[in-house]
């Protein structure tokens, strides 16, 4: 469907969404923009730019038919939300948006002649296209731990089937069996997540089996919002959690599939369910396009998105070097809207926005229990870096605390309001 | 008979009229584009609120944002900014907008539609 005037201005009345000038693209015929990958950074970009008021012909590569969100996951892991409740789909933006959605993988992307090759060899003409991969797992990093090892001790930092299998083995498990979480190094998505799921799955033993035990096997020292973790552990579930750091076992170096093992260099732990969170890179996408440089993951312009390897091709969230912003859905969204409104100004010749990148995490200790970091960015001298930033506090009256955790959910259905809806 | 004096008169008029009706156009244009520039500024602007506040007017669990008294949204960041009125998400993200940004975004999510279904 081509996007025209008359069903931008129907829209935008309807809808309330962003009404920005409305300007021809300088061809006669509309500027194209393939976006690749559905995830929160693909659907935001995708949606803002078919909102953008510019005449753009904006295709959605994604193969599956639904998303389910990995962030409030946990919920779902502790019994507090149904993976439904989680999972959207993509009729609005076809609908009301008029974006094309091409449920097929992406396998090329080809720069020089602007075309994304889909698996059925049919090819996409962009004018820019967007990459929105995600993440990819270093498998090999842990001795043993490969894609078929995710059957039986599940990463589940994508949300689906991954956290489905998660569930089911916490619920099969015994009471007195021990539940690992094998947290992986920086930088990786969510990093409030693995410690948070150590809350809610504390919450669901603390119901059904209070004799089982949680340990978290870290790669790393320090983590994101330490001390509230260590401060909700103590108060919600004392005993129950324990967290080792890198400096004492180095982490973990492998696992035995058959035995449902765990060793780190002088140790070995046998775990009822284990809970590999791998290290992370770019989404594979990324990496076979040349988008990702040594480290693994893509370096951008921080006020366009536009990657600096590959000329005309933008990249958005978890994939990108994103200096000092964090891998969150939050910040993901946040970087799409500023990359959409970049786009839009150079397919239509009008002014470059000034770029507004901000990130939010809520943080579920427990039900009544919430926490909340607000931080801003600003995009200078080809990074990002952190301007401001504000994090509840230890200590906190449990009235502030419980409205916290009343928001957390009302963010949810707005959030993927903004992005899906 | 018109005396000679008289035609260059109103021919002189017609010349004002016209250029003032020039002026009038351009100055109609500029009044238009800047206002064309001030909705997609504030629609940039209200995107940023959209990733906590639907801006279809629903409220769930966070308070809806559209239709507000332009004055009072103006009144609610500025309390938001000095600390007045606290949460520390809103301080945070009032404190990346500028007195202009705010209400430029202000005039916008006022002229916002509220939906009346349920979505």
């Amino acid at each position: 469907m081509t996007w025209t005037r008359r069903k931008f201005g129907a829209l935008a009345g309807a809808a309330g969404i962003a009404a920005i000038g409305v300007r021809e693209a300088k061809s006669t015929t509309n500027a194209r923009v393939v976006v690749v990958g559905g995830g929160i950074g693909g659907a935001t970009v995708a949606k803002y730019l078919a909102a953008s008021g510019a005449s753009l012909e904006v295709t959605l590569v994604e193969p599956n038919q639904r998303y389910t969100t990995c962030f409030f996951s946990n919920y779902y892991l502790a019994g507090l939300r149904s993976l439904e409740s989680l999972t959207h789909n993509y009729e609005t933006l076809a609908q009301r948006y008029g974006i094309k959605i091409v449920h097929e993988p992406a396998t090329a992307i080809d720069p020089v002649a602007k075309t994304v090759t889909l698996t059925s060899g049919a090819k996409l003409e962009y004018d820019r296209a967007v990459i929105a991969p995600g993440i990819a797992f270093k498998f090999g990093t842990i001795e043993g731990y490969d894609q078929v090892a995710t059957q039986i001790m599940p990463h589940a930092w994508n949300g689906g089937p991954q956290t489905k299998l998660l569930r089911a083995q916490l619920e099969s498990m015994e009471d007195g069996g021990l539940f690992v979480i094998s947290a992986p190094p920086d930088p990786f998505r969510c990093p409030p997540g693995p410690y948070e799921r150590a809350c809610l799955v504390a919450y669901y033993f603390k119901q059904f089996k209070p004799r089982a035990k949680i340990l978290i096997l870290d790669a790393k020292d320090t983590f994101f919002e330490q001390d509230l973790f260590q401060d909700a552990w103590n108060r919600h579930y004392p005993g129950m959690i324990e967290w080792l750091p890198g400096q004492f076992t180095g982490g973990v170096k492998s696992v035995d599939l058959k035995n449902r093992t765990i060793r780190t260099k002088d140790e070995t732990f046998s775990a009822g369910v284990a809970n590999i969170i791998p290290p992370q890179i770019a989404g594979e996408f990324a990496q076979k396009s040349g988008l990702a440089d040594q480290s693994g993951w893509c370096p951008v312009d921080p006020v366009t998105f536009e990657s600096k390897l590959q000329p005309g091709i933008h990249v958005v969230g978890d994939a990108i070097s994103g200096g000092d912003m964090p891998k969150s859905a939050f910040a993901t969204n946040s970087q799409a809207k500023v990359c959409a409104f970049a786009i839009a100004a150079v397919l239509t010749g009008s002014a470059q926005a000034e770029p507004h990148l901000f990130n939010t995490c809520f943080t579920i200790l427990s039900p009544d229990d919430a926490v909340s970091d607000a931080i801003s960015f600003e995009a200078g001298a080809g990074a990002i870096k952190m301007k401001d930033i504000f994090i509840s506090r230890v200590g906190e009256s449990d009235d502030l605390r419980r409205q916290v955790a009343h928001a957390a959910n009302g963010w949810y259905t707005a959030f993927t309001h903004d992005v899906f809806g | 008979m018109i005396p000679n004096g008289c035609r260059m008169a109103s021919f002189r008029g017609l010349g004002r009229l016209m250029a003032l009706s020039i002026v009038a156009s351009v100055v109609a244009l500029v009044a238009h584009s800047g206002r064309a520039a001030d909705t997609q500024r504030g629609a940039q602007l209200a995107a940023i609120c959209a990733s906590c506040h639907r801006l279809d007017g629903h409220d769930k669990g966070i308070p809806s944002i559209v239709r507000l008294d332009k004055n009072e949204l103006v009144a609610i960041m500025a309390a938001f900014k000095s600390g007045e009125r606290s949460s520390q998400i809103m301080h945070a993200v009032a404190l990346t907008l500028s007195d202009n940004d705010i209400a430029t975004l202000a005039d916008y999510l006022a002229t916002l539609p509220k939906e009346t279904k349920p979505r």
